[in-house]
């Protein structure tokens, strides 16, 4: 039996503390699982036990003996395996090159493969995997994947095994399939540190839970002495929700309707309305379809059926040309990615999505240019030394406000707001909301969608539950607390 | 999740920080050091056309400057389509056959006219002219209909289109240069304008001219450089991305068409070698210009400097008597240099 241990594990970083005092021990045999919201410092934990960071303070022990690692490859030597959610196999090789790669069988200069398809199938036997060590990883699907990562990781006899959020990406027969694995890996002596978001795997699959909060760590329960209401409240504590203010009007024009719509694998059956001068939030966790759902409305993505109104007039196969000429906008969650053009200039982004604005016919009109990037750099508060500098010089606030104020140039009716406080600071996101109360006093309407539930209850009308594809439910916030929210979106009861 | 985004934080902070030290110190020899960056591509021309003008005694000549501005036009008007093409994140390699192709087809058409008696050679050219640019622009529209339609890499099918038009043209003139023209054909690739102004430099300048004011100043031209710095950005900002890659593509394809049209004029035939390896010439005037092959940087102005200095170099060496092959060593070393740079200043603002 091997155990693994932290002792007063403290880590800080300019300004904030990550971890607080943390000392905790699991030991082999059972499936720990570690839970917490985003900022709660579960990563923090995780990344140190895989040896990418180091604490600031404190210690990691395996088996009574003091760790040290130096970077993720020492931490592997020293016995701890981690399965990160973004999968790190080589497509182009077989199951088998994938498990054994580096350490491949040799038969003088050459590669054994007799002897390499041996070992790999016995390792997938010894797991009760049922995938050909010749298949191609290529053809594989995500949670076959995910099964191999994990006979690899385990084929180096860790004694302990982290698997970060492995069901985010799967469907619920191919979780099935993997608790039973993971049910398997119980019987093997090692340590098995589980990292999720969705509250009901965990009686399915956990013999502990240890929940972190704020950086600092509030228990560790049995599962089997552990309530739903427990472990809410035990991650959650007691939040300060702030309000809304109380000039917010909600007019009774529906300025965008849904129909059933539906995207095969990625959201079903979706029907709601948005009025003017409201603020709708989509509540649920990371693979609930929220994102994919306000994509396909925009026409970034496409949908099987369903229908669209903007204003009571259908709109056909959309498209973003379409919607922004309907009066759509949408900021996405990625900013690096799909949001900003970083080789270009403040002044380029603020008016990229505008070019028909600024232009007379073919010709862009300099003075307009100049005055809509100066308008958004005065309105939103942009802090900026000169408009012409590369977009990449700003901070992550100011670069989601470019965002924003690159489609408020459109004048928009809608605007779909994809996670708009990722990655910025506690101000900024005030700033952010701000700008959005502007915009539904001007009479704009808005659909908001974040991860963290508490920013949702602090600007929103109305938010909807989106939980595996499908809106479960409508709440007030007004009416519902922080714990409710959260074990709604998670798929717990409510209670 | 946390960790990361602290980790983020800081490196914003500490690159702030940086950013204001640097200011402060270097205020004084910023100016210096900001004109020289901005302008090295000029100072460069401008130095070499100083030492060629003193080793030289045939170069700074009004007849050497001429042959320098008329030699470079016939491959120079394809560099700017191809500019508009690169700063789109794409290439199109399957140019030099375009102007081959451009040129059999013009004496081709125009022979078979005559041939046929349906019409004088002097009025059948135009329709051979207008026949070579409708099928440059289908090959674009071609090019870009697999490009956006099933996301292949503009490099494969332009490759592969090198090819197939480089035998298309072959086979259309049976190996043969087409002779076929009329005598007032060679105005385009010969002609003057008052006695010493070479046509094919005036249409280089309208067609630089042209590419310049679409790519500073209009809507689509802003759309170019948004799609070639961050496609997906573009797209979701409401612009129709694979509307103006097609575009890029086709209008590369025209000034292929057109750079065929002058040089079949000043041999006054139509022969599948024609155009070679010219898009070696385009592709290197933009990167030598400051163009970015990832996309989303390059200046229209910058490729016409490029062009000049990669002209007046070819002529340098000429008059100095580099030998031919040796020649083509520079010019390869030339862009190898022009891209080291370019890339160790992007390197340096990351």
């Amino acid at each position: 039996m091997s155990v693994l241990e932290t002792r007063n594990i403290v880590k800080t970083y300019p300004g904030t503390i990550a971890l607080n005092d943390v000392s905790v021990s699991f030991e082999s045999g059972k499936v720990h699982a570690l839970i917490g919201k985003n900022g709660s410092g579960k990563s923090t934990l995780v990344k140190i036990f895989s040896g990418a960071i180091e604490p600031t303070r404190g210690e990691v022990l395996i088996d009574g003996v003091r760790m040290k690692f130096s970077d993720p490859r020492d931490a592997f030597a020293k016995g701890i395996a981690t399965v990160y959610q973004e999968l790190s196999l080589v497509p182009g090789l077989t199951v088998a090159e994938n498990i054994l790669i580096g350490r491949l069988p040799m038969r003088g200069r050459f590669v054994d493969w007799k002897k390499t398809f041996a070992i790999a199938g016995e390792l997938l036997k010894e797991m009760n995997v049922d995938i050909p060590p010749d298949e191609v990883v290529y053809n594989l699907s995500v949670w076959q994947c995910q099964m191999v990562e994990i006979v690899k990781a385990m084929s180096f006899r860790p004694k302990v095994l982290q698997l970060d959020e492995p069901t985010s990406a799967l469907a619920q027969h191919e979780i099935q399939a993997l608790f039973k694995m993971i049910r398997e890996l119980k019987k093997k002596d090692v340590v098995i540190i589980y990292v999720t978001h969705r509250l009901h795997e965990l009686w399915e699959i956990a013999d502990t839970c240890t929940v972190l909060r704020d950086g600092r760590l509030i228990g560790t329960v049995p599962m089997q002495e552990a309530t739903h209401k427990d472990i809410i409240k035990m991650m959650f504590g007691d939040v300060e929700i702030h309000t809304r203010p109380h000039d917010l009007k909600v007019e009774d024009e529906v300025v965008l309707e849904v129909k059933d719509l539906v995207r095969k694998d990625k959201f079903k059956n979706v029907s709601f309305q948005l009025k003017k001068g409201e603020i709708l939030g989509i509540a649920g966790m990371l693979g609930s379809g929220r994102t994919e759902l306000l994509k396909s409305i925009f026409g970034a993505d496409p949908f099987d059926s369903g229908e669209i109104y903007i204003n009571g007039q259908r709109i056909f196969s959309p498209s973003p040309v379409k919607m922004k000429k309907a009066g759509l906008a949408m900021t996405s969650e990625d900013r690096k990615r799909e949001g900003l053009n970083q080789i270009a200039s403040i002044k380029d982004n603020l008016c990229v999505a505008s070019l028909d604005l600024i232009a007379k016919g073919p010709f862009i009109k300099k003075h307009k240019e100049d005055e809509f990037a100066q308008r958004q750099v005065n309105e939103l508060n942009i802090k900026v030394s000169d408009v012409r500098d590369s977009v990449s010089s700003l901070s992550g606030g100011n670069q989601q406000k470019v965002v924003v104020g690159n489609w408020l140039n459109t004048n928009p009716k809608v605007i779909f707001f994809d996670e708009p406080s990722r990655g910025i600071d506690v101000k900024a996101k005030q700033q952010i909301f701000q700008i959005i109360w502007e915009q539904s006093r001007k009479g704009v309407s808005s659909i908001m969608v974040s991860s963290e539930l508490e920013e949702l209850l602090e600007v929103c009308h109305r938010i909807l539950i989106m939980r595996e594809g499908l809106i479960v439910g409508e709440i007030k916030p007004e009416e519902v607390k922080i714990e409710e929210l959260y074990s709604l979106c998670m798929g717990g009861e409510k209670n | 999740m946390y960790g990361g985004r602290k980790e983020l934080k800081t490196n914003e902070l500490g690159l702030n920080t940086d950013k204001l030290n640097t200011n402060k110190l270097n205020r004084s020899k910023l100016n210096i050091k900001k004109i020289t960056n901005k302008y090295m591509l000029e100072i460069i021309l401008l130095a070499i056309v100083i030492i060629m003008t003193f080793t030289s005694r045939g170069f700074f000549t009004t007849a050497n400057l001429l042959n320098i501005l008329r030699n470079m036009s016939l491959q120079g008007v394809i560099a700017f389509g191809m500019t508009m093409v690169i700063i789109a994140g794409e290439i199109d390699l399957s140019i030099g056959s375009t102007v081959a192709l451009s040129g059999v087809i013009i004496a081709l058409t125009t022979g078979k006219l005559e041939k046929a008696g349906i019409m004088p050679m002097e009025q059948g050219v135009w329709i051979g002219i207008l026949l070579a640019f409708i099928s440059a622009g289908l090959f674009g529209l071609f090019n870009g209909f697999l490009l956006t339609k099933f996301k292949m890499p503009s490099f494969i099918i332009t490759l592969a289109m090198l090819n197939v038009l480089y035998g298309l043209a072959a086979v259309l003139s049976k190996g043969f240069p087409v002779t076929t023209l009329p005598k007032w054909y060679d105005v385009f690739g010969a002609g003057q304008v008052f006695g010493v102004i070479p046509v094919p430099a005036i249409i280089l300048l309208a067609v630089f001219a042209i590419v310049f004011v679409v790519m500073t100043y209009t809507k689509f031209g802003r759309s170019v450089y948004a799609v070639g710095g961050n496609p997906e950005a573009a797209r979701l900002s409401g612009i129709n991305v694979k509307f103006v890659k097609i575009v890029c593509l086709v209008v590369v394809q025209l000034c292929a068409a057109l750079s065929g049209l002058l040089v079949s004029s000043q041999v006054m035939s139509g022969a599948f070698s024609f155009g070679r390896g010219w898009e070696m010439t385009a592709i290197s005037s933009a990167i030598i210009g400051g163009a970015s092959l990832s996309g989303g940087i390059g200046k229209v102005w910058g490729t016409l400097v490029g062009l000049i200095i990669l002209g007046v170099i070819n002529n340098s060496m000429t008059l100095l008597g580099v030998d031919e092959y040796v020649q083509y060593i520079v010019r390869g070393l030339l862009i190898l240099i022009a891209v080291l740079i370019n890339t160790i200043q992007t390197q340096k603002k990351d």
